[in-house]
């Protein structure tokens, strides 16, 4: 049987709701499923190179004066950090990163070598309409 | 199968995945199978208390044969055996 495809619109460029798809990708790898994620606009941010797992650079979508505390709970449950999740979903699954091409431009990123490492390549719009068609979970965080 | 059942059963390889949240035993799981023989038995052992409906409905969609649980003090004993 042909493995499920996830496709997975990342808007967001916040602490919490990454950390968030990042255990969703957890739980995607172990189904053994295809992801396709397709970074937008406040992710392409996030995944620039001097920002990454730097959480002084990320904000929270939600409770923003509980970061502290949020951090500090990740900590004591030695919850991974986003980009962590994120690795080792693509340690066991095919999971592929690409980011928006306009979103990068708008936050200074040209090219692939102006995000982290995961990323692995930058596109149009159009690649995430045909992937989101294709897929049977469809995601938007 | 009843908790005897399971304590009584060959266990080739035991995940000790009691120090990760969700979803660290999952993970564990998924990676650890892959290193057994299909009908080899394996034994995740969880603090979470999800991963108890985790693991059964995981197995399900994996193909493996989800065996029971043994509910110990702090922790799960979840049983597995490999399509």
């Amino acid at each position: 049987m042909a493995n499920k495809k996830m496709c997975l619109g990342l808007f967001t460029g916040s602490l919490d709701k990454l950390t968030a798809a990042g255990v969703i990708l957890g739980g995607a790898a172990a189904m053994d499923m295809k992801v396709d994620i397709y970074v937008l606009l406040q992710g392409a941010r996030a995944f620039r190179k001097d920002v990454g797992d730097d959480p002084d650079k990320l904000q929270m979508a939600e409770n923003p004066n509980m970061k502290a505390e949020f951090l500090q709970s990740l900590k004591n449950l030695k919850v991974k950090t986003w980009v962590e999740f994120f690795k080792e979903a693509k340690e066991i699954t095919d999971v592929k990163i690409h980011i928006c091409g306009l979103a990068g431009k708008i936050w200074g990123g040209e090219k692939l070598d102006d995000f982290i490492s995961i990323a692995d390549d930058i596109c149009g719009i159009g690649a995430y309409i045909t992937a989101a068609q294709e897929a049977d979970v469809n995601l938007f965080i | 199968m009843t908790s005897e059942e399971l304590e009584k059963l060959q266990v080739t390889k035991t995940v000790d995945a009691r120090g990760t949240a969700c979803p660290g035993p999952l993970l564990e799981a998924k990676k650890a199978i892959g290193t057994i023989k299909p009908g080899d038995i394996m034994e995740v052992l969880s603090a979470d208390e999800g991963t108890k409906v985790d693991i059964p409905k995981w197995c399900a969609k994996q193909g493996h044969e989800y065996l029971g649980t043994i509910e110990v003090s702090g922790y799960f004993r979840i049983f597995m055996k490999k399509h």
